[in-house]
């Protein structure tokens, strides 16, 4: 029987035809994109490092060497007494776990040998233009629900939980129409912590439920480095130092700009906070 | 504490989690016929959190408890669907999170700024409690979804 927790084991690269110039940049020019798709959109080293070199030696390589920097990748491949390297940089850090789901799926349909390297560019291009399934007023209204049922699970009354989701949907609206303009992340997060800051200051100025201050905590949830902390402490266990210090001080700064905002916002309305 | 007394609140703190992590499942775009189970994973590990704090025992193991629970059910069943394990792993701990207590000691250091020889040394003592729990409860969420990896995953290097 198969074991579910064990990935499929990698094709051996004896006895593979050595591939030709042209072909050799071919597949390493895919493989550098799948990778690209996966650091870009939240996947940990292990992912990116195991899914481009499953990619190049199921497209014929004998053997890749995989070098994940934080904000690039670079990558040798191997093929008969011929190599190839190139670099490629990886600019923007968000989270799409749509892309991360595709660019596994069609990893394994190159290894299974279903697709060639012609009809994984054409998949590589669907995956990389795939538009969001979420509708922009849909992902507002639920990640405000999502930070008001936090507020739940941290006691708080129904008061406090409608302060919370209207200020978390108003910080939602906010982030996206920022994130839209391409502003820098960690000013996006101070402005959103800012904003829902000072929309969560109803419930202190108010006095609205046994501890309003929890609308203001539970409001800035929407903004919790999660993907970045996860992925950093993934990344430092398996022995990636370098992308796991990295990921884990991008995830501080981020958490130290929502304290930040979220201050701005608290002494402005003049709510101490306890 | 009697489980029956426990039922009510376990199944509310169940909805609540749930919807936490919906909504974090959309926010990360993950695929629609995916959202149910990032719901049931976002409710399993916190629910199994809340269950064990009502027999008595304390957040920090009740978490790396309920994090390796959501680490090892996780793992399983994307490794099953064929999916990257992060997708249900992160999207289960999201409701973990200790915000609150974060908020608290964010709020606590801030206020050691204005505070007289008097009270300086609870405020001190209060805050550094919150700042310490945020990281133990951190680590026991990082532990908890990263260990399954660290026991099934042992073959040759592929890279």
């Amino acid at each position: 029987m198969v074991n579910p927790f064990k990935p499929e084991t990698v094709p051996s690269g004896r006895h593979k035809p050595p591939l030709n110039y042209e072909e050799l940049r071919d597949v390493i020019d895919l493989a550098l994109w799948a990778g690209q798709l996966l650091l870009q959109y939240g996947a940990d080293t292990q992912l990116v490092e195991e899914t481009i070199h499953r990619l190049g030696t199921g497209l014929g390589c004998d053997w890749m060497d995989i070098l994940v920097s934080p904000n690039a990748v670079v990558i040798t491949a191997h093929s008969g007494l011929d190599f190839r390297t190139k670099v490629r940089r990886v600019v923007s850090m968000t989270v799409n776990m749509t892309i991360l789901t595709e660019v596994s799926a069609v990893t394994r349909r190159v290894i299974a040998g279903d697709i060639d390297r012609f009809e994984l560019r054409k998949e590589l291009l669907r995956i990389s233009t795939l538009p969001r399934n979420y509708n922009r007023w849909m992902v507002v209204l639920m990640v405000g629900l999502a930070c008001a049922a936090f507020s739940r699970l941290f006691g708080a009354d129904w008061p406090v939980f409608i302060v919370t989701f209207f200020a978390a949907a108003g910080a939602m609206f906010v982030r996206q129409e920022l994130q839209r303009h391409h502003f820098n992340a960690l000013l996006v997060t101070i402005a959103t912590a800012f904003v829902a800051g000072l929309l969560a200051s109803a419930a202190p100025l108010l006095r609205l439920g046994e501890q309003p201050s929890l609308a203001l905590a539970s409001a800035v949830l929407l903004l919790v480095p999660g993907v970045p902390l996860i992925n950093a402490a993934e990344d430092l266990i398996k022995g990636h130092l370098v992308t796991g210090i990295v990921r884990g001080i991008t995830g501080g700064l981020l958490a130290t700009c929502i304290a930040l905002g979220l201050l701005l916002a608290m002494s402005l309305m003049g709510v101490n906070g306890l | 504490m009697n489980l029956l007394t426990l039922i009510p609140e376990i199944l509310q703190d169940a909805l609540w989690s749930g919807l936490a992590a919906l909504g974090f499942a959309m926010l990360f775009n993950v695929p629609r016929h995916l959202l149910l189970a990032c719901v049931l994973f976002g409710a399993l590990g916190h629910a199994t959190r809340t269950l064990l704090m009502g027999f008595g025992l304390a957040i920090e193991p009740a978490t790396l408890i309920g994090a390796t629970i959501v680490g090892f059910a996780g793992t399983y069943w994307a490794n099953r669907l064929h999916i990257p394990s992060m997708i249900f792993t992160v999207t289960g701990a999201i409701p973990l999170v200790p915000g609150a207590f974060a908020y608290r000691a964010m709020i606590g250091i801030l206020s050691v700024v204005s505070a007289t020889p008097e009270n300086g040394g609870d405020i001190l003592v209060e805050a550094s409690t919150n700042a310490i729990k945020t990281a133990l409860l951190l680590l026991a969420i990082a532990l908890g979804i990263a260990w399954p990896l660290l026991l099934f995953q042992r073959p040759k290097p592929v890279v």
